[in-house]
């Protein structure tokens, strides 16, 4: 005991306090639960035996029955189309206003600051304004579309199963567009500009630049932003729950949205835990991408 | 003589700042040219101007021939050494040589081909694999150069590309660089702070002050003769010692400022009654014999490199003179400085503007 006390004291032992507190902090509000879902997932589970530690053990029934269920597949597939679709979309518009702002014309950098507003806001407010939005009858969507005369008819956004997921995938593009701006216009400005001198008296045109320069600079940025946008992506469970609440008919369902409702809905926490670890599984190759491409910086 | 870069009444303004101030310059085929001044004299806005980062306010910029004012940097041809080196950190040595060429559309192969020739040329052979971080600044330096050399460019731009080298590295690529710069041909502009690099290294020195040309000229030519005040500071080291002055109504002697009777016989006369500035270069003072015409003056400090010595005199203003070899004298001893009147640069104590004696 007196040498615990005096390997704080004279600064030894410290260190490793300081490593132990968040190591205890994190395991015991993230690796537990994750450790306990695990457990769950080959485990029989019901609302009789939620209180208890130890249930029947089934091996991988629950994840053999997941498969069995007809609606499994069609959700896994709206999960990638989700996830792809956000992206791409987030990346792509983020990437194009992080250019933009790039050129620093006057108020540019407040201009850019304004853009987070769609960021800091809860995804069920999103949600509530894009249900106005996305509205079949009066929402604004469709009479953009309408007057511009890309459609003929009212598109019934959140109920027709040929639209409702991408209802949500709009929103999610809105959502976390000026994440990736944001990210993307850091790595922007962290090339150094002489290299643009450079290539330009090296004969490099605008379009050539930016092949030959931004893009290889911007290498693990992009990498950091596609692997982040795939962990919040597989955690966007707000705007489905404002928007379209898995349906019609599982048609915008999504597997984090789905474990949630065969959890706590259905009570059958077997199953919801299963289909979190087949996503834990994802998120720990995106987060591996992360950690890579973090570490690979290019910088001269 | 085919003027390869000229220069008519280039003005550069930022805002109401005026940046360049009726720029006159020709260049010629094959010639080495230094700008040189104090920092914010205007000498990398004119160089950026030239290689076309910066856009010229009004006047004229002819390279071979033809007007560029307007030509964006990529279609000027010329190439640019920066002070940062601008090496691009995601390419190897070989990869940041070639560039141009493959911007260009030039085979790969003959990409290649070429790199390595140029790579032989500055030493960089072994290095084409290699990625800038794993580079030293000598290394890096070779590399912008090389980048180039490689695209036989109507002029190299250079801009301080030495700063960032150690004292030793940057007197030995300052002769390396003259060498690579005869052995091409090439026409150069370079752009530094240190008068010894532009004396040593131009065959025409361009001295500027605050957006102005001061002086143009041949490097012996801008110290042997230096038009103004400034010019003749700024040429020479140690620099050069400035002595008020006023000259007889005959205008065959002049009276020096110092403490004592320090009137100079003159050889050739100077206009009368005139308040000057005499400047005379440290090298240029020696000690006296007893009973040789000069002045008296007081040592305050002695410091000796062994091959030269340096004295500084205790009189307002201070007096610095350069010795070959060493001294017996100590501080606070007297000693007497006489100098040959031809070494003598007199300037004019008002408009700081040179003034030639006559005979």
């Amino acid at each position: 005991m007196r040498r615990m006390i005096s390997s704080v004291r004279d600064g030894r032992g410290f260190d490793l306090m300081l490593v132990g507190v968040p190591f205890a902090f994190l395991f015991a509000l993230a690796g537990l639960p994750l450790i306990y879902n695990i457990l769950m997932s080959f485990q029989e589970v019901d609302m009789f035996s939620l209180g208890s530690f130890i249930r029947p053990f089934v091996g991988f029934d629950n994840y053999a029955a997941l498969f069995r269920q007809p609606e499994t597949w069609p959700i896994l597939t709206n999960t990638l189309v989700f996830v792809v679709g956000s992206i791409a979309g987030q990346f792509a518009i983020g990437f194009g206003l992080a250019l933009f702002f790039w050129t620093s014309f006057p108020g540019a950098s407040w201009l850019r600051g304004l853009f987070l507003v769609s960021w800091v806001m809860p995804g069920l407010v999103v949600g509530a304004i894009w249900n106005w939005i996305l509205s079949g009858d009066f929402g604004v969507l469709n009479f953009l579309l309408r007057e511009s005369g890309l459609i003929d008819g009212n598109i019934f956004w959140r109920s027709d199963p040929n639209f409702s997921l991408w209802a949500v995938i709009i929103a999610n593009i809105w959502l976390g567009t000026s994440f990736n701006m944001i990210l993307l216009s850091v790595g922007l400005s962290a090339i150094p500009g002489d290299l643009y001198e450079a290539a330009e008296m090296d004969g490099a045109n605008a379009w050539q630049r930016f092949w030959t320069i931004t893009l290889p600079m911007m290498r693990s940025t992009i990498g950091a932003i596609i692997a982040l946008g795939l962990i919040f992506t597989l955690q966007q469970f707000d705007l489905f729950a404002a928007i379209t609440d898995g349906g019609p008919n599982n048609s915008s369902n999504v597997a984090q949205y789905w474990a949630w409702d065969l959890s706590f809905r259905q009570y059958d926490f077997g199953r919801g835990a299963t289909i979190s670890v087949i996503m834990t599984v994802f998120v720990m190759f995106a987060a591996l991408v992360y950690v890579r491409s973090t570490r690979h910086e290019v910088r001269g | 003589m085919t003027q390869q870069i000229e220069l008519s009444g280039v003005n550069k303004y930022y805002g109401a700042y005026h940046a360049l101030k009726n720029i006159d310059l020709s260049i010629r085929k094959g010639m080495f040219v230094a700008l040189v001044g104090p920092s914010g004299c205007g000498k990398s806005t004119l160089l950026r101007s030239l290689a076309g980062l910066e856009s010229i306010s009004g006047g004229d910029l002819v390279i071979a021939g033809q007007r560029m004012n307007d030509v964006p940097p990529r279609k000027r041809d010329l190439a640019m050494v920066f002070q940062s080196y601008a090496l691009y950190p995601h390419m190897t040595v070989e990869q940041n040589l070639t560039y141009s060429l493959r911007i260009k559309g030039i085979k790969k192969a003959e990409a290649r081909k070429a790199a390595e020739e140029v790579a032989a040329i500055t030493g960089l052979s072994d290095l084409l694999h290699r990625y800038p971080r794993e580079l030293s600044g000598g290394q890096r330096q070779r590399v912008a150069m090389s980048r180039a050399i490689i695209r036989h460019p109507k002029a190299f731009l250079f801009d301080e590309p030495l700063s960032n080298l150690d004292a030793a590295l940057r007197v030995h690529m300052r002769k390396e660089i003259r060498a690579l710069h005869d052995r091409l041909g090439a026409t150069s502009v370079y752009v530094t702070h240190d008068q010894v690099e532009a004396m040593t290294m131009a065959d025409h020195v361009v001295v500027m002050r605050s957006g102005v040309i001061e002086q143009q000229g041949r490097p012996l030519e801008l110290y042997d003769r230096p038009a103004n005040r400034f010019v003749a500071g700024f040429i020479g080291s140690p620099a050069m010692n400035f002595i008020p002055a006023r000259t007889s109504s005959d205008g065959r002697s002049l009276v020096l400022d110092l403490a004592g009777s320090n009137a100079v016989e003159l050889e050739r006369s100077l206009p009368p009654e005139r308040e000057l500035l005499v400047g005379i270069r440290p090298e240029h003072l020696v000690f006296a014999t007893p009973g040789m015409p000069g002045f008296d003056v007081p040592v305050a400090a002695i410091e000796s490199t062994g091959a030269m010595t340096y004295v500084t005199t205790a009189t307002a203003p201070e007096i610095v003179v350069v010795l070959n070899g060493r001294v017996t004298i100590a501080a606070g001893e007297t000693v007497r400085l006489t100098f040959d009147q031809s070494n003598l640069h007199v300037f004019d104590a008002k408009t700081e503007q040179r003034i030639e004696p006559s005979a």
